[in-house]
């Protein structure tokens, strides 16, 4: 028998490289040895040799042509797109660049993701934002002419904090509207909230009384009846009223024949001549107007007054016309009229800008700025994600320019798809703004609502939205063109040099997405640290030193109607006998009253003249102070401690002295020091003289401020109002008090509504609702924010890991260890890192210091929670940059050698 | 149920050479090409066997098995063919178009 034939080596070992499969290997090789046996049988050795080789080298070939053509399969289709790149024209074939574009998105899903979530979210906020700044801000009353209209006001001192809207005196008024000559209509409105009853359930309506010819001079016409003659303006014309549409449909059930029906306000009948159209709520959401009919006396009295005065402007002149006449017109009333006028000034504003809440203002700009922040923060991160993608697509374009591509073409594609990019980021965005503009306007407390013009306009600006959209859509193309403009910038010859493999970004396009990143970190800390001092102001409002324990207490605030309280004695009994029935009920262990409370709306200020005092400049030296009757046991119940000197008792009845307890605030300033107990004051150029008997300590009356303003207590039974507030601190849960309150007050007058009965935590919770509420969307927003730079910081530390994988792996196999490798990664975190908040604190701190100024001392820079907020965002970034290094760090050194 | 897949006129003569030989021990690449080069009269490169065969599995047509090492194969095995269910259908719906092509035109065709 022959020995088996053995094939020559070289060849059959040419074959087994050719063919990748294993088992194909073996059969292939098998056959051919075995047919090999064959032929050397008939042709001898040698000839079977040369048939061999005959056999193999062909199949080589075609099995190594087979097992490198999957690999050449992308080459392949660019060479298939390299017939396109040559034959077509720019106009030609929109639906294939399209088709073409989405594709190339829908290949990197998680980028394109990424890319379009970020662009939603940001424009989604600034959208939002812009709307509420909007509607609340910048344009909260919407009828016509509105910007012809202006609020004129009377200062009496500079040192007001807030502007006193309802500050003219009726024979001011008279004097402006009768000489003013820039402005063509006025009409002067006073606070009336009237009770209403003679229906099942009483209520204090919100109301103005307003000189005829005020829905005139607003354009408002009447949707039913009519508004007020010049008749009803005069005192002895007979009472009529104008109602709102909300009251009429929530009050009346929308009766068609409330037109002539009487309705009993401050147990008075009045005459429903009008009502007004849906949303005219003007001024401060009222319900109800009346004629303010005042007797010839009364308009003559020019010692103060509360009347709020609206113009409009005459044709042909502007608001400033108007300041300077009726600058001029006060300034003559001041030198005709010295004992009243004499520190009197004039403050003349917008419609808009008087009416509007100020005090929204800077908070709406903080808003913005912090939506504008977050778009910054979002751009950035597009910026950073399309040049990532723009380097991993620099081969791809090198190679279909070495193909003949176009460089017009190539910008068109990219262009094209940085199009698509935005229109889905554009689509999200605007379906996200929708919600997120419905849960904002749900969510805004009612508490707010009622004091905020302009809710009733609250709606997704399409212009804002618009505008963002083109921003962010404008930012996404540039990035997106980044790589067909940098790859054009290069000589023909150079495009394929780099090669695929080396695709490292270039050191430029690197320190680019750095910078990006770290202007991201930096960003977010700004936005961070802004947040975090704002609800630091709002925590310490709620729950700081407020000078009084608001545990414990109930309240009910109430208005007394005129008619039946018109004397002091009838008023005084009210209080006297509910209170008796007050404390007598079980729980109760000091029930008090008072005409305001802190952080409640209504409450006073007066000027305020110490005894003594030299007055050489009556504008500069008018002071003001906040004034509160008090009954005995107020301070007790408040727990407010007395300083020095006496409680108020019993005893300081209407026919005692007229005695006083001020807070230290007012000690401190208006006596220098001196023992302020025995001193006098007065409230009025003509008051009388009152005794300081006692002294408090300090109450934050007002929670935006959050100072101690000096306040004056006086005895309720010496100087009794209509406005009271009964308050009761017990020993069981304050809620439970509510039917005993509503005893004791029913015990006193049966007809009496309660404005609003609420534990003192809720009162204070009421008012700072709205500040709560801007502190939440700050909040979330500077989350989405440190989101965005996370994704940012990860994703750039992710992709410099995959791109230096073959570099890592060559250390990793010459013996680094992967603890030095990670620290690649992490030492480029910590740098970019450390760049960011460098940056962010010196942006934080100008950023602190302006909010500083703008919300009245409420923000207080606080060293924690800068450190705390400067630790935190690095510890997160280094995390996000220290992941992605120690994965690759982790890897086979000789996997990432491979795979690149 | 799978399409059925088209083959081409080379696969359609791998699969019935194959076919031919189907459970038996010959049911391999050479004699495979043995039957089609007497079969045809033409010769069939080798590389384009083992293409067609490879790319016949692709398309589920053909199910292959290794033998067992052999020595007078230098301890390689061979790789034994059998035509699948799925081949049968794609040969029959060769076989229906040629036969619905050549229809009527059996007297030129079978001319000898």
């Amino acid at each position: 028998m022959t020995p088996t034939p053995v094939p020559p080596p070289v060849a059959e070992a040419l074959l087994r490289l050719s063919v990748r499969d294993a088992e194909w290997r073996d059969a292939v090789a098998g056959d051919l040895r075995e047919e090999l046996a064959a032929v050397a049988a008939a042709r001898g050795p040698e000839a079977a040799t040369r048939w061999y080789w005959r056999q193999a080298v062909p199949l080589a070939c075609r099995f190594a042509i087979s097992r490198i053509v999957p690999a050449w399969r992308p080459a392949r289709r660019r060479l298939a797109v390299a017939d396109v790149e040559q034959t077509s024209t720019l106009g030609a074939g929109w639906s294939r660049e399209v088709r073409h574009a989405w594709r190339a998105l829908a290949q990197r899903p998680g980028l394109s993701g990424v890319i379009v979530g970020t662009l939603a979210v940001a424009l989604a906020a600034n959208a939002v934002i812009f709307s509420l700044a909007d509607a609340l801000y910048l344009r909260p009353f919407r009828f016509p002419d509105v910007n012809q209209l202006l609020l004129v006001s009377s200062d009496t001192s500079l040192d007001a904090p807030y502007l006193d809207r309802e500050s003219v005196a009726p024979a001011d008024f008279r004097d402006w509207r009768l000489t003013a000559t820039t402005v063509s209509a006025m009409a002067a409105a006073e606070f009336w909230d009237p009770n209403l009853s003679g229906v099942d359930v009483p209520e204090q309506l919100p109301g103005f009384r307003v000189t005829p010819g005020f829905f005139e001079l607003l354009g408002a016409t009447p949707v039913a009846g009519r508004t007020f003659t010049e008749a009803e303006g005069r005192a002895e014309a007979g009472r009529v009223a104008v109602i709102s549409h909300a009251a009429w449909q929530r009050r009346f059930g929308g009766d068609p024949g409330i037109v002539g029906r009487t309705i009993r306000l401050e147990g008075e009948p009045y005459e429903v001549v009008g009502v007004m159209p849906p949303r005219f709520a003007i001024p401060y959401g009222a319900d109800v107007w009346a004629p303010l009919a005042l007797a010839d006396a009364a308009w003559a009295d020019r010692t103060g007054g509360n009347l709020m005065v609206f113009g409009r402007i005459a044709a042909g002149h502007s608001l400033d016309d108007a300041r300077e006449e009726l600058r001029a017109i006060a300034a003559r009333q001041a030198a005709e009229h010295p004992a009243t006028n004499r520190a009197r000034g004039v403050t003349v504003m917008s419609f808009a800008r008087g009416l509007g809440d100020e005090a929204i203002g800077p908070f709406l700009v903080i808003w913005q700025g912090a939506a504008l922040l977050l778009l910054l923060v979002a751009c950035a991160n597009i910026a950073n994600l399309l040049l990532a993608r723009a380097t991993e697509r620099q081969p791809e374009i090198d190679i279909r320019l070495a193909l003949g591509a176009g460089r017009a073409r190539l910008v068109l594609q990219l262009l094209i798809e940085g199009a698509c990019l935005a229109t889905l980021g554009v689509a999200a965005g605007a379906g996200l703004a929708l919600l997120a503009m419905r849960t904002a306007r749900d969510i805004l407390p009612a508490s707010v609502v009622r004091f905020v013009p302009g809710y009733e306009y609250l709606r997704l600006d399409v212009t804002a939205l618009g505008v963002m959209a083109a921003l962010g859509a404008v930012a996404t193309i540039a990035f997106a063109l980044v790589p067909a403009l940098q790859a054009t910038q290069r000589a023909g010859g150079q495009h394929l040099a780099r090669g695929t493999r080396a695709a490292t970004a270039s050191s430029g396009r690197q320190w680019m997405r750095s910078a990006l990143a770290g202007a991201q970190v930096a960003l977010s800390l700004a936005l961070i640290i802004a947040a975090a001092l704002i609800v630091g102001g709002v925590r310490r409002a709620a729950d700081g030193a407020m000078g009084f324990d608001k545990q414990q207490l109930m309240t009910a605030e109430l208005t007394l109607a005129e008619r039946p309280y018109a004397t002091e004695a009838a008023r005084r009994r009210f209080v006297a006998t509910a209170l008796d029935r007050l404390a007598g009920e079980p729980g109760v262990t000091v029930a008090a009253a008072a005409s305001s409370l802190p952080y409640a709306t209504g409450y006073a200020t007066r000027p305020f003249e110490a005894e003594g005092a030299v007055v050489t400049d009556a504008r500069q030296e008018a002071r003001t102070t906040d004034f509160v009757r008090v009954t005995p046991g107020y301070f007790d119940a408040m727990r407010i401690p007395l300083l020095a000197g006496r409680d108020l008792t019993a005893g300081d009845g209407p026919d005692a002295p007229a005695i006083a307890v001020v807070s230290r605030t007012l000690a401190e300033r208006c006596f220098g020091g001196a023992d302020p107990l025995g001193r006098r004051f007065r409230l009025a150029p003509d008051g009388p003289w009152i005794t300081i008997t006692g002294v408090v300590d300090d109450v934050i009356q007002d929670w935006i401020s959050g100072q101690r303003r000096p306040t004056v207590y006086r005895p309720m039974a010496q100087d009794p109002t209509l406005r009271v507030t009964l308050l009761a601190r017990t020993a069981v849960t304050p809620a439970m008090l509510a039917s005993g309150m509503r005893r004791a007050v029913a015990a006193a007058d049966a007809d009496q509504p309660i404005l609003l009965l609420r534990p003192m935590t809720a009162v204070v919770s009421d008012r700072l609702a709205g500040l709560d509420y801007f502190a939440n969307v700050l909040t979330v927003m500077s989350g989405i924010a440190i989101i965005l730079a996370l994704t940012g910081m990860y994703s750039l530390m992710t992709y410099l890991a995959a791109r230096r994988a073959r570099e890592m792996g060559v250390r990793l196999a010459l013996g680094a260890t992967p603890g030095q490798v990670t620290w690649l990664g992490v030492s480029r975190a910590l740098a970019i890192t450390g760049g960011g908040l460098a940056a962010g604190a010196v942006l934080a701190a100008a950023l602190g210091r302006a909010m500083q100024t703008a919300l009245f001392g409420l923000v207080e820079p606080e060293a924690t929670v800068i450190t705390g907020a400067i630790v935190g965002l690095a510890v997160i970034a280094l995390a996000a940059g220290y992941l992605p290094a120690r994965r690759a760090a982790g890897r086979d050194p000789w996997q990432a050698l491979r795979t690149e | 149920m799978k399409p059925t897949p088209y083959v081409g006129e080379f696969e359609y003569s791998v699969l019935l050479a194959v076919l031919h030989m189907d459970g038996g021990d010959d049911a391999y690449a050479v004699p495979v090409r043995a039957l089609l080069e007497a079969r045809t009269g033409r010769p069939v490169a080798r590389g384009a066997l083992y293409t067609a065969l490879e790319r016949l599995e692709g398309k589920g047509c053909l199910r292959s098995r290794m033998g067992d090492p052999t020595a007078e194969r230098g301890g390689k095995a061979r790789r034994y063919f059998s035509v699948t269910p799925l081949g049968v259908r794609a040969l029959k719906a060769m076989h229906a178009s040629l036969s619905n092509l050549s229809r009527g035109l059996e007297a030129l065709l079978e001319e000898p």
